[in-house]
């Protein structure tokens, strides 16, 4: 994997017909590090993922990967500029194979001895996605989905991995599996970006953390701190 | 039975023409989510353009096919760009536009061409084939084959290059297309010129089988729609099986029903929509709240 | 109001003397026009007001026709009669062709008229009766003692009545309840339906009034030329017809007379260059689906909204009023209400729900909460019939209501709101409460024909109780809005003020705190408590913990299509499984938080 550049989001202001899910949200995650966003659903994690990578209009705010500014790069371009998304919810191309998804993965890049790389690579990573390439992905279990649709983002050799959800609707096993893949990543250099519900994945997975609560930053802090405070317990169970 | 294998044979040629009708339906369909209501009078000027390069500047029926394919590709992208703007957001009202176009296009074939049609004679001489006692013509032949070709060419197309797995891919889910860098725009447009260049594909091969008029693509446009849901909207197999239950269905309603076979084709039709809407190899969809 | 009427009225003065300025060909062309008209409205009810394509109004038109063409000349009736069984067999035409309505919509419905149309076509070019491609020539014209309607001029009268009469009462159905509901059903078929609208009723209703119209034309026009010919009804007038309606505004009837109108003069002007005119209107139609698409009709309302736009006009300085809490009813008597019994839902691969069971009591609020796809909406669509489930059981109110269509349990008494708000569109912030305050049956619909003042009265008691709702809900200054104008929290109001004005036993909130500030979260907790205090029952999806905890008696909750955990408020956040859900692990957090 490529090394990590960091990321800066300023002022960050997203409005969905009418409803401003984000609210002038500044963060940075420093190059090769992971940083994770946790909160009660509906708090405006998503739409803070979205907005990053341009796939819902930013009302305001700037971002920057590394030295390079791309408050003006449309979504489709973002993969070419390092950026990698998994989607909340997987959406892996259910109706092809599961190879054809990981190269598309790659569609920013040229097909050839590299992707053959990183594809090997991918498969070293997620040993169960090589021994199903040939299923179509719809066929797959949620997690094997989950695996995809991470092995796809990495196909593009990100510098950047934005991370929407990847516990959600599995297993405690399967988060565990989550987990160990986000942290060997990481300990690759890549730099991601965790948006999560659970809370116990993201403080493993990541070094600090912002808890969001009504599009805004209600805490944040270095995850071991964050994991022994009773504030996050309250935001979440609403006690 | 003879007579009912020779009705089969009679009505494979004109299923694969609505074969290749259906494909280009389905196709945009699987892309954009579309039909394409001007996809019939793309056919007519498909057929159009075949027949007058073939007849009057002599080329040869298959560089004149190619000449046809092309402008009616050019003609899909327009449609295309014209409607991007309704895109994804109602459908209703892209249907509507679509039919626009196809009152533009008929205008103009009716301005280029005249009202009145013109008889294109058969690019192949030979005389027909005697198998089993059954009389293949030729031409039906030539035109089985081209839409088999065709076919092929499409799914390899799709499965094989990278721009066809991403045409798949949008047609599937268009942002996470997008955040792997796909163009959808691009994508939908290749789809809409692919489509019409099957169009004028048919249209080019049933010239010389039905009489080429501006009423051509009206009745092929239906039909090629209605063997793209018979088969199930958006599957290749489901096309051409449809396609060419449909020839088969017209050769039959034209031997037992003369006049109204056209009557009795969209009867069934109907009736046949209402009792599977999905088609045969089609999927249920679910309402979502 | 009153410029309208002035409109109105002079305007039938200009139509009562028009025939006086006109030549004998230019009365003809007149009496065409008023035709088409007669037919766009029709189809402006059925495509624009109703939602439902229908590319077959030109083969209403032609069996208007030809049935009076040929109950004239071949059986030998005279013109009234047989123009009453031709509109009756129009009508009978009208549900066979929307008939698929019922299982297939938009494209499909689209294409599968379009076919009927062009079955009905070759129906008549081949048959017998109808006179083969020569058609049917030598129908009498309608006789009326002392009025000669074998004159273009007296005809134009007796058609411009009868055009009235259509209008005026396509303008009925469209501004009273029957018209409300097929719009509220374009807009939203399925927020409709969990309206209690019966949405096959509608679709059918909406076609057979349509077939009306195109059966009405069809006997002036065999009257008015007194020959039948099948190109008259060809696809390219049928597209003609719907460029005329989507060019003048399909969802205004006016509009889709003027379109009739203007297109009709234009192409009479260009009546030797008919392939012109054809590239005309079809680019025309092409301009306004992407640029108008609310055609002639919508371009005032465009205007004026540009003109407040340049203008820096701010949105509206309407205000959000109080809510007035409801009055309190007799605590309810604690009855089982609702049993979800061993439910379980599975879509594909995916199992959404895994035999989920929990049973509700008349005047509880129930919560329902869980993480992310934990399968908590689809309960919701379980329950009122949006999705049938692969096992299990619902039993409303003591009946087993499991797979019932959506309009069935919401007329058994059950109302919801949507995640993603379902407000109808097109509709004002009234009529949307209107379309759930009234409980009438489409089957009712007769009294639009027999009883037309019942109806009036009907109407201004709904608008009376929309006054009340509107009033108690502070949304009176809205009214008159169009619900996407409005900002998110209002709108959040607007569809739970509608579902309670659809008079439930039990409403269903799914997410009602989504996107909401502090203090409207505060005003929706005090909504629900007074919607239960006044005898209702609520069950409330939210992700908002701190609303629920505090709003809900009784709280359940998912997990992975199941249910985890169940009980008081306090009991389930102490739950291990519940933590385990929300935050991943209990073990972590237990030193942490004791």
């Amino acid at each position: 994997m490529t090394t990590g550049l960091s990321l800066t989001v300023e002022g960050l202001t997203v409005n969905y017909g009418g409803v401003s899910a984000v609210r002038d949200l500044s963060f940075e995650v420093p190059g090769g590090d992971a940083v994770g966003v946790i909160g009660a659903n509906g708090a405006g994690k998503t739409s803070t993922l979205k907005a990053v990578m341009g796939l819902v209009p930013r009302r305001s705010g700037t971002l920057r990967l590394g030295d390079v500014d791309l408050s003006g790069v449309s979504a489709r371009n973002m993969v070419r500029h390092g950026i990698g998304y998994v989607p909340e919810g997987r959406h892996v191309f259910t109706g092809l194979p599961v190879e054809k998804n990981l190269l598309l993965g790659a569609y920013a890049r040229k097909w050839d001895a590299g992707t053959r790389a990183t594809l090997a690579e991918v498969y070293d990573l997620f040993p169960v996605l090589g021994e199903m390439r040939h299923r179509l992905a719809g066929a797959l279990s949620g997690g094997q989905q989950q695996m995809l649709a991470i092995g796809r983002a990495l196909m593009s050799r990100p510098r950047l991995l934005l991370l929407d959800e990847p516990s959600m609707g599995l297993s405690p096993k399967l988060v565990g599996d989550i987990l160990t893949v986000l942290q060997r990543l990481r300990s690759e250099g890549l730099t991601l970006l965790l948006v999560e519900q659970n809370a116990k994945l993201t403080f493993e997975a990541t070094s600090s953390c912002l808890v969001v609560e009504n599009g805004a930053v209600a805490m944040s802090g270095t995850s071991a701190e964050l994991r022994n405070d009773p504030r996050v317990r309250q935001i979440y169970l609403g006690l | 039975m003879q007579v009912f294998l020779q009705t089969i044979v009679g009505g494979v040629s004109l299923g694969a023409v609505y074969a290749l009708v259906a494909l280009g339906f389905s196709l945009v369909y699987r892309t954009m989510g579309l039909v394409n209501f001007a996809h019939g009078n793309v056919v007519t000027v498909g057929a159009y353009l075949a027949s007058t390069f073939y007849l009057s500047t002599k080329l040869p029926f298959a560089l004149a096919m190619v000449v046809a394919i092309v402008v009616t590709g050019a003609i899909g992208l327009v449609i295309e760009r014209v409607l991007r703007p309704l895109e994804n957001k109602d459908f209703d009202l892209m249907l509507i536009g679509t039919i626009g176009f196809g009152i533009v296009l008929d205008a103009l074939i009716i301005m280029i061409w005249g009202a009145t049609g013109r008889a294109v004679p058969s690019p192949v001489q030979t005389a027909p084939i005697d198998l089993f006692g059954l009389r293949i013509r030729t031409y039906d032949l030539v035109v089985l084959a081209i839409a088999a070709l065709a076919t092929v060419l499409l799914v390899l197309f799709l499965s094989r290059t990278k721009r066809g797995a991403a045409m798949q891919a949008v047609a599937m889910d268009h942002e996470a297309a997008t955040a792997v860098g796909i163009h959808v725009g691009r994508s939908n447009a290749i789809a809409f010129m692919i489509g019409a260049g099957l169009a004028a594909l048919a249209g080019g091969l049933v010239g010389p089988l039905l009489y080429v008029s501006p009423a051509l693509g009206g009745a092929l446009g239906i039909k090629g729609f209605a063997a793209a849901i018979l088969g199930g909207f958006g599957s290749i197999p489901g096309a051409i099986l449809g396609g060419l239950a449909i020839g088969i269905l017209d050769s039959f309603t034209a031997g037992h029903f003369q006049g109204y076979s056209e009557l009795v084709t969209f009867l069934v039709f109907t009736v046949i929509i209402m009792v599977r809407p999905t088609g045969i190899f089609g999927e249920r969809t679910v309402n979502r709240a | 109001m009153r410029t309208k009427l002035l409109v109105g009225a002079a305007l039938a003065v200009v139509a009562w003397f028009l025939p006086y300025g006109l030549d004998s060909y230019a009365i003809h062309v007149v009496n065409v026009i008023l035709i088409f008209a007669i037919l766009a409205v029709g189809l402006g009810l059925v495509m624009g007001i109703a939602g439902q394509v229908n590319l077959s109004q030109v083969a209403f038109f032609g069996v208007g026709a030809y049935a009076t063409a040929i109950l004239t000349t071949h059986a030998g009736l005279g013109f009234w009669v047989s123009g009453l069984l031709a509109i009756a067999a129009t009508v009978l035409i009208g549900i066979v062709i929307g008939t698929p309505a019922l299982r297939v919509q938009s494209h499909y419905l689209g294409i599968v008229t379009l076919g009927l149309a062009l079955a009905f076509t070759n129906w008549v070019t081949n048959a017998e009766v109808a006179g083969g491609a020569e058609g049917i020539s030598g129908i009498p014209s309608p006789e009326l003692p002392g009025v000669d309607l074998s004159s273009e001029y007296l005809y134009y009268y007796l058609e411009l009545i009868v055009f009235a009469v259509a209008l005026a009462f396509g303008l009925f159905v469209v501004r009273t309840a029957l018209g409300r509901r097929m719009r509220a059903m374009r807009d939203d078929a399925l927020a409709a339906g969990a309206l209690g609208a019966e949405v096959p009723m509608l679709r059918m209703t909406a076609f057979m009034l349509a077939s009306v119209y195109g059966g009405l034309a069809g006997v002036l026009y065999a009257g008015l030329i007194r020959y039948v010919a099948p190109e008259s009804f060809n696809i390219a007038n049928m597209f003609l017809l719907l460029a005329m309606v989507i060019i003048g505004g399909r969802q205004s009837l006016i509009g889709c007379v003027v379109g009739a109108i203007s297109l009709a003069l234009v192409r009479e002007m260009l009546v030797d260059h008919p392939t012109i005119a054809q590239l005309a209107y079809g680019s025309v139609v092409v301009l306004v689906v992407v640029f108008a698409p609310t055609g002639l009709a919508g371009l005032p309302r465009r205007a004026r909204a540009y003109l407040d736009h340049r203008r820096g006009a701010r949105g509206t300085a309407a205000q959000l009023g109080a809510f007035q809490p409801y009055e309190p009813a007799a605590s309810a008597s604690g009855d089982e209400l609702l049993a979800v019994q061993g439910v379980s839902k599975q879509f594909r691969g995916l199992k959404a729900l895994d035999d989920v069971s929990l049973t509700v009591a008349a005047g509880e609020i129930r919560g329902i909460v869980g993480p992310n796809g934990s399968g908590k909406t689809t309960l919701f669509n379980v329950i009122s019939g949006l999705y049938k489930p692969t096992r299990g059981r619902v039993v409303f109110r003591g009946t087993d209501m499991t797979g019932r269509a959506p309009y069935r349990l919401a007329r058994a008494g059950m109302a919801r709101t949507f995640q993603n708000l379902r407000l109808f569109g097109d509709l004002t912030v009234e009529e949307n409460l209107l379309v759930a305050l009234d409980r009438s049956r489409t089957l009712s619909a007769w009294r639009y024909l027999l009883r037309p003042l019942n109806v009036l009265r009907r109407d201004r008691a709904l608008r009376r109780s929309a006054t009340d709702v509107l009033h108690r809900y502070g949304l009176t200054q809205f009214a008159s809005l169009a619900p996407k104008s409005l900002p998110y929290g209002i709108q959040r109001r607007v569809e739970i003020a509608r579902a309670v004005a659809a008079d439930p036993a039990l409403l269903l909130l799914d997410e009602p705190a989504a996107g909401l500030n502090g203090e409207e979260v505060r005003q929706l907790a005090e909504i629900v408590r007074s919607i239960r205090d006044s005898g209702r029952t609520v069950i409330i999806i939210e992700h908002n913990m701190g609303l629920v905890m505090s709003l809900c008696e009784q709280i359940t909750v998912l997990a992975g299509g199941r249910v985890i955990a169940e009980g008081t408020p306090s009991h389930v956040a102490g739950h291990p499984a519940v933590i385990e859900a929300y935050l991943g692990d209990t073990g972590e957090f237990e030193g942490a938080t004791r």
